[in-house]
């Protein structure tokens, strides 16, 4: 079961289903152009057919040989890491860019194994806050400011 | 291009020019001795911050990042026994074993040496054949231009590291998202679902940075927490005399060879090139018995063939438009977000730029020596900083300056999900150098393809009976596209 059911074989099963949905799309709209050549499908259609081949092929080697995979040291901290990570880019367009930040590196400091308070909170404020000094006050690039002030 | 010789040297010479070449140097060596951040990296990070600029001053801050990375690699490999980058993983053989016996400010000037005389002539290499090359692709039109795209597609069988089907699968991948958007000659919308941000397609700076480096930031969390490396007694580069150098200048200029010759073809890289040269040197030099104990001639076979590479990396890249590995196609991105198109072109349209370049890329090398010099003193400390500061910094840097390159918080969300499903592919052994070539060429294959089709009435077996040089380039497409594979296969029979 182990063998039909890993992290390989599901990740190259997405990947098969995705080309295989994506190429079904390109029937479902319509264009002006007449000729096969020149219909904007024309060229994804020949690259979706080459990744599903190209898809199914690693599959079956995923299948047929067993690989090792290089294990997770820790579950907590990549999902830590990466859930604060999305998070992040997703809010910065909102809650502007010093705040998240901020939050972010309080977040990602620890669950990276950095114990000592001091240095995460002066790491935390010091580099996004260097950065919008930097680019709203010196350079006037300004960088996206949350909803409280327009310094930061 | 010799008439816009002047005129590149003014931009040079300009304190934009002067401040570009010294501190993309300077953060380059800096980048490229952290281990784990790497030349690729290095260079992604830094592109965004190049869209204020002018197009020369640009190209010229990332090359000098490139090359600055290269060498500085070769500083924590032989301080901390890491290479900052894979191409120094060679270097780290005997430098360590001479930082050991005390004497890593020696094994440091021989690296240092050796980096800035590979990295010159590539230099010279870069001026004399890209033009060249150039005039003579001058002569395709789009059929042939559709042949050679194919030729440059077949590095992503070169560069897929562990399975060349996922390399070509990631590389199929990246042509896709290239297509997302506008169609290139309808000009109507595929694959955007509705969704308007999808226009104009994905921000290849966006997909670049998050394959590369936002998901070097997982793949670092989701690996045990490295300790600091013990850092050897290091108390600045010593260089090494004329006498020192007695018996070991003929290893220096075939490395150097070697370095140029690996770089012009596509997708090789200068990790391989040191490879290939430690091993040829191991074969051939004089002193091959101390290899791998500590033997000065083992750390320039490396360097001197790794820093030789990224001129001989460029020819291909400036020439033809055509990027041998990663860095290149990143360097081809950034030609295009500042309106450039890449190619044969690129030489005759814009001289100036490719003179500034071409000069710019010579002076990078020769500031390697003294920046070097005082730089080591700097980066060793450097090295002891943690990861976790480093990574923390690379997310908020790349968030930076991914809001730069358009203002759009939908390139934040781009980045993050490519972070995400490059990670999840990384750990699969799916290369992402293939789907930042599919993508950098992506466009220009559809677009030649459906030109060619419509000269020759939909006859595709026309491209190739009515047009020699294309029917050459397929070939050599075909060649190098199966070689690999025959030869994996080979050696799987052997096995």
């Amino acid at each position: 079961m182990q063998r039909f059911a890993n992290e390989r074989v599901i990740v190259q099963m997405v990947l098969l289903i995705v080309a295989v949905a994506l190429y079904a799309s390109t029937f479902q709209q319509s264009f002006s152009a007449s000729d096969v050549a020149q219909s904007p499908m024309f060229f994804p259609r020949i690259i979706l057919t080459l990744w599903i081949g190209l898809a199914i092929i690693a599959l079956i080697q995923t299948l047929r040989v067993q690989q090792t995979q290089t294990p997770i040291a820790s579950w907590a901290r990549i999902g830590v890491v990466i859930v604060a990570a999305l998070i992040y880019t997703n809010v910065i367009g909102a809650e502007g860019f010093f705040l998240p930040s901020v939050i972010f590196a309080l977040i990602c400091l620890p669950a990276f194994g950095i114990r000592n308070p001091f240095m995460i909170v002066l790491f935390a404020v010091l580099v996004p806050g260097a950065l919008v000094f930097l680019f709203n006050h010196t350079l006037g690039m300004p960088l996206p400011t949350s909803r409280f002030t327009y310094l930061f | 291009m010799l008439s816009a010789l002047p005129e590149a040297i003014g931009i040079l010479l300009s304190v934009e020019g002067i401040l570009v070449l010294v501190l993309g140097t300077v953060l380059g060596i800096i980048l490229g001795a952290m281990p784990g951040i790497g030349s690729t990296v290095a260079v992604a990070i830094v592109l965004p911050f190049t869209l204020t600029m002018g197009q020369a001053p640009a190209i010229l801050l990332l090359l000098a990042v490139y090359a600055g990375s290269v060498y500085g690699g070769s500083i924590s490999a032989i301080l901390i026994n890491t290479p900052g980058t894979p191409q120094s993983a060679a270097t780290c053989l005997d430098g360590y074993p001479m930082a050991q016996r005390g004497e890593a400010g020696i094994a440091l000037g021989w690296a240092t040496v050796a980096s800035v005389v590979g990295g010159l002539v590539s230099a010279i290499v870069l001026i004399f054949a890209a033009p060249q090359l150039a005039a003579f692709a001058l002569q395709f039109g789009p059929i042939e231009t559709f042949a050679l795209i194919l030729l440059g597609m077949t590095c992503i069988v070169s560069v897929s590291t562990g399975s060349v089907v996922k390399g070509l699968m990631a590389g199929m991948i990246g042509i896709f998202l290239s297509t997302v958007g506008g169609d290139p000659i309808l000009g109507e919308m595929r694959f955007t679902f509705g969704n308007w941000q999808l226009f104009a397609g994905f921000n290849l700076l966006a997909v670049v940075i998050g394959v590369f480096a936002l998901s070097e930031v997982f793949i670092r969390a989701s690996a045990p927490i490295s300790r600091v490396s013990d850092l050897v007694a290091f108390n600045g580069i010593v260089l090494p005399s004329w006498q020192m150098w007695k018996g070991r200048l003929r290893n220096l200029t075939k490395s150097v060879a070697i370095g140029n010759v690996i770089g012009v073809l596509p997708g090789t890289g200068a990790a391989t090139a040191a490879f290939i040269s430690y091993a040829e040197g191991r074969r051939s030099s004089p002193n091959r018995d101390g290899f791998g104990k500590g033997e000065p001639d083992g750390i320039v076979s490396s360097e001197a063939a790794n820093n030789a590479v990224t001129g001989g990396a460029l020819v291909p890249t400036m020439a033809l438009g055509i990027p041998g590995d990663a860095i290149t196609a990143v360097m081809l991105a950034t030609l295009t977000l500042h309106g450039i198109t890449p190619g044969p072109k690129l030489v005759e349209d814009n001289p100036t730029l490719i003179a500034s370049i071409f000069a710019g890329f010579f002076i990078i090398n020769l500031l390697l020596l003294p920046l070097g010099m005082m730089l080591s003193r700097v980066a060793a400390p450097i090295l002891r900083v943690r990861e976790a500061f480093m990574m923390t910094a690379i997310v908020i840097l790349c968030a930076v300056g991914i809001y730069f390159v358009r203002g759009n918080p939908f390139d934040l969300l781009i980045m993050g999900g490519a972070g995400f499903v490059g990670f999840l592919l990384r750990r699969q052994g799916v290369p992402m150098a293939p789907l930042v070539i599919g993508m950098v060429l992506g466009p220009t294959l559809e677009l030649t393809l459906r030109q060619g089709l419509i000269l020759t009435d939909g006859n595709f077996l026309a491209f190739f009976t009515d047009h020699p040089i294309a029917m050459v380039l397929a070939i050599a497409a075909l060649l190098a596209l199966s070689l690999p594979l025959w030869r994996g296969l080979l050696t799987r029979r052997a096995a």
